[in-house]
């Protein structure tokens, strides 16, 4: 018979079932012991200078040892800062997310808050299964860009990065924020709870609008004129934020499904600009007629006319618009009246307006974020004085000018709200913001009257709907990798403006054919959800 | 070594250091506790275990218990408390070294298991060859302490290699650790000559200006080291040695002047640098927002400290951790092992006992018999405290991270080694046998005038003690 040797018996100690609390046992014995050590020299150190002058307190160090034990302190504490409430650094919750694999890392196992549209449908939570976090998206791909994604592998995009201190729970601005941290500080609890995210964005809209764009490649923004609120935020083609890979991030995808077209897709704006030029127009006191022949307008003989698509659809026998007034001009969307206009207006006045429209510009969409959370504007770069035929272009939002989709729908909203633009706002409980006022306000009555007589009687027609006044744009962007993008940008009713939408169909050809009937149907549902009268 | 005395006192000594053997038991007890935890959590990972995994222990336990005795033997008045304190740390870092497989694994090189009987050996021999006030010796010749200082720095520079953006000799040893030890005996020799002079401050145009006769072989040296330190990117050094270099100017000649003049020294020599050395603009950038690039320069400070908040309050518990994420988690980022596996406690029971260890320099300093014992035990202190201070405030994001050591804790062969010889001369210098007639070897009377008791007993010591002429076992107690 042999005896087990110790190690045996130490392995089969550790092996049983006692051994957790045993460990602790120790690990608080092994605590104690380094207290009990520091505790009889402190004891020493104060039964010296007891018998050592009278005055000195004996907790009181020398001076220089004053100035290294605060020197510690104060290194003690800013290492408490991160060791303890690291949870309040929200750019490290992130790293620590994507890049800690250690899986004991608190920051794997925050419940993060849930992200929630306006009706409290549900876009974004987080959930346990078997001790490790998932982050799960009812809605798949349709939220992909507007809420992004939080992955341990991919980092975060979208509202999951601009609010993740508060998804993390990291923003004490609340009684209950305040008592989960102090749960969490004294506890130690690992499963740290975060706030949830209420967004302005409508479920049902969002489908419909993504429904209408189909398998085709675009985008769609609505957002309500009076306070700014993002209603509809679609991109597509987009990915599922469930079921992540590396193939994602390796490009080479002409689809791009990671860029996010509403707020970075830059396209020529074509003729949705032409509001921006009626605009300036009304502004710089234009009234009367310009001739507009058939054969078209160039500013030098060098360069090919610019002529109006009837040209070309309506064959020889057109004859051409003849005198065409501002409202008349931008109902049939006349090439060759806007590329008289913008050289007539000069390209000062040009840069005044994309001045003071925010061109060149970020606008952030969630409050105090950086470039997680912004949207582009779009693009008008300084033309020579010379180039007159440039100058004709960008009048008709072809040539060197470019637009995001929701730059165009942040116009459109400031032309329904009276000329003033309101801070585009994903957070529901962000507080509405002016933004810029980009017209006056008798020149946005005025066009909106305009914009109505182009759905009325004008290329927007086809999208006249009995009981819903839309005003609107349609817009047929020629560009050099294929068919023209469709653009429309309005909104309804045109009485007393409820929702703004800007529509873009990349390559789908007239604005009337494929962006109108998108931008309708988002704008008769919102009626019918009660969301405009 | 010191000379063959009674027998009675030797029993007087082991009388006298019975408070040091009852906390050196406690610290066998800590540091037993802390490595069966460490063998169970290597047990449940599977490994087997036999009896050469107790090895560090033993080895531990031995060179204890050889320390203790070793000092009672050669009749060691000294402090107490400071080995005690240094028993615990250097078990600390025992453990932590163990842990991280410092002791079993690849590549553990021929030499580590040694590493810490020979840093005690060293301690143990610096403080037999100098106690009993043998360490005037060291002063009486500065310039010699300092050509070797250049010599090896130089020398090094010319044969070593580049790793990591710092110089290494053969096998990866430092030997510029040596420097903390030898630039305070230089420092220490020079102001105990020369403290008279240097507190003599001329004025020009009203304003108070250091005198230049006296200073300026200091600032040639000065010169000459931080230049060869600057090329071999050794940032860190420059800056311990310069604090050192401020606090004993300022302890040497109690004059504060010295202390303006150098922090203004040191920003404008700090702002030179680093518009000098890219290597510590990166460095400075990764401090300042480690987010900008954070896979990048700021990967090892982010890392560290993510170890760190998953550690929490309490830690993991002892090989719970995660360290092998945590690149040069043995040597320079021990304390975010600490802090991962110890959590937030365990960080503050590390920097108490390395406040005690202070604490104990600041006093034998205050209480040495002379004005070189004063001098060393003041630089070696500062050395001990900067260096404690730029790795941990590193590793914490405090300060900008600077590559040095933890001492006593930190993997690493020479600068282990040096940080227990400078400890021994640290021991040495509390010895107070220098003062008791009856004990070790006696100074003779022309050697004990040279070192100048002066700031201890007239100008402005802060607390006006003076050292009692008595036996004392550096504790203010008798025992």
């Amino acid at each position: 018979m042999t005896f087990p040797s110790p190690f045996e018996l130490f392995g089969a100690l550790v092996d049983s079932r006692a051994w957790p609390a045993l460990r602790l046992v120790l690990y608080a014995c092994f605590l104690l012991c380094a207290g009990a050590i520091l505790w009889q020299i402190l004891a020493r150190h104060r039964a010296g200078l007891g018998r050592g002058q009278a005055g000195h307190p004996w907790w009181l160090p020398s001076l220089p040892l004053l100035g290294l034990v605060l020197l510690f302190a104060a290194v003690l504490g800013y290492q408490a800062s991160w060791q303890l409430t690291g949870v309040f650094r929200p750019e490290f919750v992130a790293f620590m997310q994507s890049h800690d694999r250690r899986d004991f890392n608190p920051a794997h196992l925050i419940q993060r808050g849930r992200i929630l549209d306006r009706a409290g449908e549900i876009l974004a939570f987080s959930d346990e299964q078997l001790g490790q976090v998932f982050r799960l998206y009812p809605y798949g791909p349709a939220f992909a860009h507007a809420v992004g994604y939080s992955n341990p592998r991919f980092g975060a995009t979208g509202a999951e990065a601009a609010a993740n201190t508060r998804l993390n729970g990291g923003s004490v601005d609340n009684l209950a924020a305040w008592s989960e941290l102090g749960r969490h500080l004294l506890t130690q609890n690992k499963r740290l709870r975060g706030q949830d995210l209420v967004l302005n964005l409508d479920t049902r809209l969002q489908l419909t609008a993504l429904q209408g764009l189909g398998s085709r490649r675009g985008a769609v923004v609505a957002l309500r004129p009076r306070d700014g609120a993002i209603l509809v935020l679609a991109s597509a083609p987009a990915f599922d934020p469930n079921e992540m890979g590396p193939d994602l991030f390796q490009g080479g995808n002409p689809a791009t499904p990671l860029l996010n077209r509403a707020t970075q897709g830059l396209y020529p704006p074509g003729s949705t600009f032409k509001v921006v030029l009626a605009a300036m127009a009304i502004e710089a006191g234009f009234s009367g007629t310009l001739h507009c022949p058939a054969d078209g307008f160039t500013t030098s003989r060098r360069y090919p006319k610019i002529r109006d698509h009837e040209f070309y659809t309506a064959g020889r026998r057109w004859a051409g618009h003849g005198d065409l007034d501002l409202t008349t001009a931008l109902a049939e969307s006349s090439n060759v009246f806007f590329a008289q206009l913008g050289v007539r207006l000069g390209h000062d006045a040009l840069f005044a307006a994309a001045e003071r429209l925010g061109f060149d510009r970020k606008v952030r969409l969630y409050p105090g974020t950086d470039r997680a959370g912004t949207m582009s504007t779009g693009r008008i770069p300084r033309l020579a004085k010379s180039d007159q035929y440039g100058l004709a272009q960008a009048s008709i939002g072809q040539g060197r000018v470019l637009a995001t989709p929701a730059h165009m729908a942040l116009i459109t909203a400031a032309v329904a709200n009276g000329g003033l633009a309101m801070r585009p706002r994903l957070l529901a409980d962000e507080p509405p913001t002016p933004l810029a006022p980009y017209m006056a306000p008798a020149t946005s009555t005025r066009l909106t009257k305009m914009m109505r007589k182009v759905v009325t009687s004008g290329t927007g027609k086809g999208i006249d709907v009995p009981g819903l006044a839309i005003a609107g744009k349609t817009g047929t962007a020629e560009n050099p990798r294929g068919d023209a993008h469709s653009w429309f940008i309005g909104f309804a009713p045109a009485e007393d403006p409820g929702l703004a939408v800007a529509v873009l169909v990349e390559h789908g050809g007239y604005g009337s054919a494929a962006a109108a009937p998108i931008a309708r149907d988002v704008l008769v549902q919102a009626k019918e959800l009660g969301l405009i009268r | 070594m010191s000379t063959p005395s009674s027998a009675q006192d030797l029993s007087r000594t082991w009388s006298l250091r019975r408070p040091e053997r009852h906390l050196l038991a406690w610290c066998l007890l800590c540091v037993t506790l802390g490595f069966t935890l460490i063998l169970a959590s290597m047990q449940a990972e599977g490994r087997d275990l036999t009896a050469a995994d107790l090895a560090p222990l033993l080895g531990y336990w031995l060179s204890v218990i050889g320390v203790h005795l070793f000092l009672v033997a050669i009749r060691f008045h000294g402090d107490q408390v400071l080995v005690a304190a240094v028993a615990f740390l250097a078990g600390f870092g025992l453990l932590a070294q163990y842990r991280l497989g410092a002791f079993t694994g690849p590549d553990v090189g021929p030499f580590d298991p040694w590493l810490f009987p020979a840093g005690v050996l060293a301690m143990l021999g610096t403080t037999a060859a100098f106690m009993g006030g043998r360490y005037r010796a060291l002063a009486a010749g500065p310039w010699v302490w300092a050509g070797a200082s250049l010599l090896l720095v130089a020398v090094l520079l010319f044969t070593g290699q580049r790793f990591r953006g710092g110089v290494y000799a053969l096998g990866f040893t430092t030997p510029t650790e040596v420097l903390k030890v030898s630039v305070v005996i230089v420092l220490a020799g020079f102001f105990a000559r020369h403290a008279q002079a240097l507190s003599q401050w001329d004025r020009w145009l009203h304003v108070p200006f250091p005198p230049w006769r006296p200073l300026w072989p200091l600032a040639a040296f000065w010169a000459a080291l931080a230049a060869l330190l600057a090329v071999q990117r050794d940032l860190g050094m420059i800056a311990m040695l310069s604090v050192t270099l401020l606090v004993m100017l300022v302890a040497g000649t109690r004059h504060l002047g010295y202390l303006a003049y150098g922090l203004l020294g040191a920003a404008g020599l700090g702002y030179l640098l680093l518009a000098v050395f890219e290597h510590g603009q990166r460095r400075l950038q990764a401090w300042q927002d480690p987010f900008a690039d954070p896979t990048g320069d700021g990967w090892q400070i982010l890392q560290g400290l993510s170890g760190m908040y998953s550690g929490g309050l309490w830690g993991e518990g002892f090989g719970q951790g995660s360290p092998g994420y945590t690149p040069i988690a043995g040597s320079d980022f021990v304390y975010s092992v600490v802090g991962e596996e110890l959590g937030f406690v365990g960080c503050v029971v590390l920097i108490l006992f390395f406040l005690i260890v202070f604490a104990r320099g600041i006093r034998i300093a205050e209480h040495a018999h002379n004005q070189v014992g004063m001098l060393l035990a003041t630089g070696l202190t500062a050395v001990m405290a900067t260096q404690t201070f730029l790795n941990i405030g590193g590793v914490t994001k405090f300060v900008p991270l600077t590559g040095i050591t933890l001492p006593f804790i930190s993997h690493g062969g020479t600068s282990l080694v040096t940080a227990f010889a400078a400890l021994g001369l640290l021991l040495a210098v509390s010895d107070t046998a220098a003062a008791n007639p009856r004990l070790a070897a006696r100074p003779t009377p022309s050697a004990r005038a040279k070192g100048t008791p002066k700031p201890k007993t007239q100008t402005g010591s802060r607390r006006k003690r003076t050292p009692r002429p008595r036996v004392d076992d550096g504790d203010g107690e008798t025992g």
